[in-house]
């Protein structure tokens, strides 16, 4: 065991050498309990893995973070957040979980899909700690001790895309995806079904997605995505949605230069400081709850209440849904809600791919 | 090596010959080029392959990987190897960002060349003065900049003003963008604060074969141009005329081909490759800083996607040459456009272009009596054909590897007549010649 710590110890310090000063912004342990962490009182220790970006994306990762520090406000926790590299393996991403998971940090949460198969196999080696996995692979986890997260892009998505269709004045709409993955194709899936629900003669342009695999760059990149929303521009739409994590804010800058509407992601990008000189130009945001996710996952440990398996987190529970900040859709939220409402009561199934 | 040089005097003015590009060929080349292309779309209906928006986007992206490719040229003249171009970019977007968002955009230019020439500066006492393996040092500092960068842009964007403005570990405050002009009259620019006609823009949506593609390459080139493009491009003849008309280009270019001699004759060979260098990582900072002041509005973590590499590429493309990198630029530039604008339908249109194009390097080859060469280039053409009238699409997965793809076929054609400076990536040590 303590060989194994050491090595693994050993790994993280030479990749953290290999990136040269930046230690990739990573290692960060704080400790609200004011004490010594030998402290009798029953204090959580939660780790917490990022995906690529971490803490200070301005999106996904930060998202999680919000719901730690929300955890951190409302209990006495103790945490210690890590962050991936690009283009990593998966060994080093277990690396990491089982640095966590050995350090005696219970629960432990992997942010992003591709901590699902990590996860999955570190948990079998550490059956009291407890892991959540969020935007779960396929939606599909397993083992007594973790919990898949997942989150329906597509009932979100389906909401901004009625909303896109309802306030387009050209009649043509777009939408521009970051990277050519299936998680991606769950929001342009739902955002085209809901454009035709609410306009059947709608011109929804083909999805356009900046990169495809395994190069990533389409959601690092804004310069790409600012070109891809000209081309869409030229060819008509008038309002633009995109799930294209940073590329997108080249999407919105250029949308909103050019007086068009873009749609964002993730969270409510009206109130993003990088975007504030073009906020009149977002009509609304697919907030995507991950705070709510590790919020609950961390509250429910504290209170005995952990099940494992996969929770849904959809329009039924808020988990997804849309952003109404800039007062934009605020003329047509009766008839956004009324999808809401057929949707959640699954009366309206929205497609996934 | 001594006796190679001596065997083949290696020409330092490469003389307009039989295997030089002479302005009237190029230019006659690039009409007949645009000719079948206007063809092509008429037959397809695929408007966006002339399109304005599509050649004004082609322009845009392709700027940053010419600058790339020019640095790449300025470093591998004085014969160093420079493969740390991503590494300078990366510094010069940091750079540049960190004084755009406090000065504004043209302040980021200079600091982001500023930044980028540091990292030259780095390379050259590496590679010259401690002769260290020119792709090792390089290497480094494409992991330094990318890690320097990632450190300093949590240390200072992820606080106080900063982070009140958008900042963050990963991005950068939004850098205002570089102001963008077009030609009045022709393309719709003001003359002050009358909106011009824009009578190409009225020509390019007639959809007329060869005029209205023509008024479309022009807009592209004259709508809309960031002021930070009309330097970029001028930097190409720019570079053209420092390193092939005056005294220090001639003696820059003497250390890439033959060092010793250039020692033997006086020039200090050492400075030469030291002034190369920094100029080479100025010019990859000025890439980053129109990454952040036109291309997207601030810096963000990985934003450069392996841009100075491609600049690499284009610059062998172009033989080395300032006017062949640009041209290599352009089409990287106009195959990211077309991936980025229209996609699958637009590449689809190529294929109909490339197949046509095969067809007639095809008889050429075949009337020179290469008969292989031109059957084999039948053949090409003949599935390009049959793919395009198999199908209506090209696949996304596809459509993303256009350039690299036309990079390859084009190099592996080309290959022949490709030289590169003689005493490139080698490590010159004073009056150490054997």
């Amino acid at each position: 065991m303590r060989r194994g710590m050491r090595i693994t110890a050993a790994v993280l310090a030479s990749a953290m050498l290999t990136l040269g000063a930046a230690g990739c912004g990573g290692k960060k342990t704080t400790s609200d309990s004011g004490g010594a962490g030998g402290e009798a009182k029953k204090t959580l220790k939660v780790g917490l893995a990022y995906d690529i970006g971490g803490r200070g994306d301005q999106s996904f990762n930060d998202a999680a973070a919000r719901g730690l520090d929300r955890v951190k406000s409302e209990l006495n926790i103790q945490t210690k957040e890590l962050s991936a590299k690009p283009d990593e393996p998966d060994s080093d991403k277990e690396a990491r979980l089982k640095l966590l998971a050995s350090g005696g940090f219970n629960p432990v949460v992997g942010v992003g899909f591709a901590y699902t198969a990590p996860i999955t196999k570190v948990a079998k080696d550490f059956p009291n700690t407890k892991f959540l996995v969020v935007d779960a692979d396929q939606c599909k986890v397993s083992g007594a001790n973790v919990e898949g997260a997942c989150f329906s892009e597509e009932q979100g998505s389906f909401l901004v895309g009625a909303a896109a269709a309802l306030k387009s004045k050209t009649g043509t709409i777009g939408f521009i995806g970051g990277v050519n993955v299936p998680l991606i194709h769950k929001f342009w899936a739902g955002y085209e079904a809901g454009a035709k629900a609410a306009k059947p003669d709608i011109k929804v342009l083909p999805a356009k997605y900046l990169t495809q695999p395994p190069n990533f760059n389409g959601f690092k990149d804004p310069a790409l995505g600012s070109d891809a929303a000209k081309g869409q521009l030229d060819a008509g739409a008038d309002v633009i949605y995109h799930a294209a994590g940073g590329a997108g804010i080249g999407v919105i800058k250029t949308v909103g230069a050019a007086q068009k509407l873009a749609i964002g992601v993730d969270s409510d990008q009206y109130n993003q400081p990088a975007v504030a000189n073009v906020k009149d130009f977002i009509l609304t945001s697919m907030v995507k709850r991950v705070d709510v996710a590790v919020f609950d996952f961390v509250k429910a440990v504290a209170d005995n209440t952990f099940t494992a398996g996969t929770k849904k987190y959809d329009l039924s529970n808020d988990g997804v849904g849309y952003a109404t900040s800039g007062g934009k859709v605020d003329d047509i939220k009766a008839k956004l809600d009324q999808y809401k409402q057929e949707i959640s009561s699954g009366q309206l199934k929205v497609p996934t791919s | 090596m001594s006796t190679t040089a001596l065997a083949e005097p290696v020409p330092l003015r490469a003389a307009p010959g039989p295997g030089g590009f002479r302005l009237s060929r190029v230019l006659l080349f690039a009409a007949a080029l645009l000719a079948l292309l206007s063809l092509v779309r008429v037959i397809t209906g695929a408007d966006d392959i002339t399109s304005s928006g599509t050649v004004g986007a082609a322009l845009r992206l392709a700027v940053p990987i010419g600058l790339a490719a020019l640095g790449g040229l300025w470093a591998e003249r004085s014969g160093v190897v420079n493969i740390g171009l991503e590494g300078m970019m990366i510094l010069g977007t940091w750079t540049g960002a960190w004084a755009g968002y406090q000065w504004g955009p043209w302040a980021g230019v200079v600091v982001g060349i500023i930044g980028g020439a540091l990292g030259g500066l780095l390379h050259a006492a590496a590679t010259v003065t401690f002769g260290v393996d020119h792709i090792v040092s390089g290497v480094a500092i494409n992991i330094l900049g990318l890690g320097l960068t990632q450190f300093l842009a949590g240390l200072l964007f992820d606080t106080g003003e900063a982070k009140a403005l958008g900042g963050g570990p990963r991005q950068s405050p939004p850098v205002d963008a570089i102001k963008t002009v077009s030609l009045p009259v022709l393309s719709g620019g003001d003359i002050f604060g009358w909106r011009s006609p824009d009578a190409l823009g009225w020509l390019e949506r007639r959809h007329w074969l060869l005029v209205s593609d023509l008024a479309g390459l022009l807009r592209g080139l004259t709508a809309g141009i960031s002021l930070l493009t009309l330097v970029a491009v001028a930097l190409v003849p720019i570079t053209f005329f420092v390193l092939w008309r005056t005294r220090f280009g001639l003696r820059v270019r003497s250390c890439g081909e033959s060092p010793y001699a250039a020692e033997s004759l006086g020039v200090s060979v050492y400075r030469m490759k030291y002034a190369a260098v920094v100029i080479s990582g100025a010019c990859a900072g000025l890439a980053g800083a129109f990454l952040v002041t036109v291309a997207s509005p601030l810096y963000q973590d990985g934003q450069t996607g392996g841009r100075g590499y491609i600049g690499l590429a284009a610059m062998i493309f172009g033989n080395w040459r300032p006017g062949g990198l640009a041209g290599g630029a352009m089409l990287f530039g106009y195959a990211d456009a077309m991936n980025l604008r229209s996609g699958g339908e637009s590449v689809h249109a190529l294929l109909l272009f490339v197949a046509v194009l095969l067809a007639i390097i095809a008889v050429w080859q075949w009337q020179r009596g290469r008969r292989s060469a031109g059957a084999i280039a039948f053949v090409a053409a003949a599935l390009l054909l049959i793919w395009y009238w198999q199908s209506d699409t090209v696949p996304g997965e596809l459509v993303s590897f256009t350039p690299h793809l036309t990079t390859l076929l084009v190099l592996s054609l080309a290959s022949q007549r490709l030289r590169m400076p003689a005493a490139d990536g080698l490590i010159y040590r004073r009056g150490e010649e054997r």
